[in-house]
């Protein structure tokens, strides 16, 4: 702009911004910061563990109606990805392989029990478990934990450490995780394919049913590891790996001690030898992305 | 005249209610209506507290505005802690840290444009997958960091920046209407 009284530009401030005056704001952020802090500690200290499964239990049956909608807009809604066809293609084909792959299971368990008397009589008992149905409430709430929310809890008979079971298509039920906390209405369950969870293993080979411990990898971009085997395991691509049920054996104190034996927990699917130890990538059986639907085992008596 | 100041404590425990229940919704929207293409949905609650850091703090107020993005912080966070498994309080934490560093990062910007928001978005979105990872590595295993960032943080990252540019407009939209 120009003062043409006087002949002379006429500068016009610029607009000013108002900043943040005080530290109030931040002295309060801190103070939020502490208090969560010690709300974290709390909680791992198992003493907010009554609070939370009863707000659980409240959200739940909102919850639980909210995430059956989204899955069924996502299987409804066609081109929801450019590949859709062809996913639908490999589901397809997923599902027969699944369903060969129980049948295969099937016969490689019995070849076992026919050789080895201790794994026949374990096997023998294969599937005596009392499992009760579950909706998924709660999926996964972001990247951090692998961890979903049943609609079932200690009301119903779950207890912290008891294996939980799913099914993708005709395939096997499969290990899906274990439940790790219980409200009065619902459970925490921790995938099997989370950093944090390990169960004991064996693999049903034709030549050695070897032991392992099977390890989540989710956060390091993979499905599942089989770790502490035996140097001298040969293992096979497609091998069948299934609950060791140990912890029940040698520590039934714990609360892992509830996980059975022979539940199927994957496939082998790659395996690698260096001069110290065997590992081996394992796919599991139950797509844990697209479970809807779980079954907790509360007991092998059936 | 007397009954001024019991009146705006009511207004006041109505709106923070409002509050609750509405942050409640948004955190029971992203755990259950949001889809997870990636395997866990976009960190909705995380964006929504940070554009709200960036609207209070570009406010003629932006001491109480900044004091609102933390509580917008504070209730979001236990929704998130309460509609999943993971512990109590680790949510609280780590959006209050983001808001708190974007408010502290952009208290002297002027906020125009679409840079800065996507900038806070960015930062913010770190800030809370490393302080959510932190908590885990501490309270429960310890994650291998490189591995879990191409896993868990980029993923993260990409849609969070995704939504934050609607969110962004939708918000400032409102705040603008609601100031008319």
């Amino acid at each position: 702009m120009r003062d043409y009284l006087n002949d002379r530009p006429i500068k016009l401030r610029r607009a000013t911004t108002v900043a943040i005056t005080s530290r109030r704001p931040f002295l309060i952020a801190i103070g939020v910061c502490l208090l969560a802090i010690l709300l974290i500690w709390l909680d791992h200290a198992y003493l907010l563990g009554p609070v939370r499964g009863t707000l659980q239990s409240v959200l739940s049956p909102i919850a639980q109606p909210l995430t059956n909608m989204r899955d069924g807009v996502i299987e409804f809604i066609p081109g929801w990805n450019e590949n859709q066809r062809l996913r639908d293609e490999v589901t397809a084909l997923q599902e027969e392989i699944s369903q060969l792959e129980a049948e295969l299971l099937e016969y490689k368990q019995d070849r076992i029990e026919n050789r080895y008397l201790r794994q026949q009589l374990d096997i023998e008992h294969t599937h005596p478990w009392k499992v009760l149905g579950a909706e998924v409430a709660i999926r996964t709430p972001d990247a951090g934990r692998r961890v979903i929310v049943i609609a079932r809890g200690s009301s119903d008979g779950v207890e912290a450490g008891m294996a939980v079971i799913g099914q993708t298509g005709n395939g096997p039920a499969g290990m899906v995780g274990i439940v790790e906390a219980v409200g009065p209405g619902t459970a925490d369950v921790l995938l099997i394919n989370d950093f944090g969870s390990q169960i004991s293993a064996r693999v049903l080979n034709d030549l050695y049913p070897a032991l392992g411990l099977v390890k989540g990898q989710w956060q390091q971009g993979a499905q599942l590891r089989l770790e502490a085997l035996d140097r001298d395991t040969i293992l096979n691509l497609g091998d069948p790996v299934i609950s060791a049920g140990l912890t029940e054996r040698l520590a039934p104190e714990l609360a892992t001690a509830r996980i059975p034996a022979n539940i199927p927990i994957g496939r082998v699917a790659a395996i690698s030898y260096n001069e110290y130890a065997t590992t081996a990538e394992v796919q599991p059986y139950v797509d844990l992305d697209r479970t809807h639907y779980v079954w907790v085992i509360l007991n092998q008596d059936g | 005249m007397g009954d001024t100041q019991p009146r705006r404590l009511e207004e006041r425990l109505v709106y923070e209610l409002l509050l609750m229940i509405g942050l409640m919704i948004l955190a029971l929207g992203q755990v259950t209506l949001l889809p997870a293409p990636l395997g866990f949905p976009p960190a909705l609650v995380l964006v929504v507290v940070v554009n709200r850091t960036l609207i209070g703090v570009s406010s003629s107020q932006p001491d109480h505005n900044t004091i609102t993005s933390l509580r917008w912080a504070i209730y979001g966070g236990l929704a998130l802690d309460v509609c999943s498994a993971t512990p109590i309080g680790s949510h609280v934490l780590a959006l209050t840290l983001a808001a708190m560093i974007i408010a502290a990062a952009t208290r002297r910007l002027r906020i125009e444009g679409l840079f800065i928001p996507l900038s806070a978005v960015l930062v913010g979105i770190l800030i809370y997958e490393c302080t959510l990872a932190l908590v885990y590595h501490i309270t429960v295993t310890p994650l291998d960091w490189p591995a879990y960032a191409q896993v868990a943080i980029l993923p993260s990252v990409s849609m969070a920046l995704i939504l934050s540019l609607p969110t962004f407009s939708l918000m400032r939209w409102l705040d603008l209407r609601m100031k008319k």
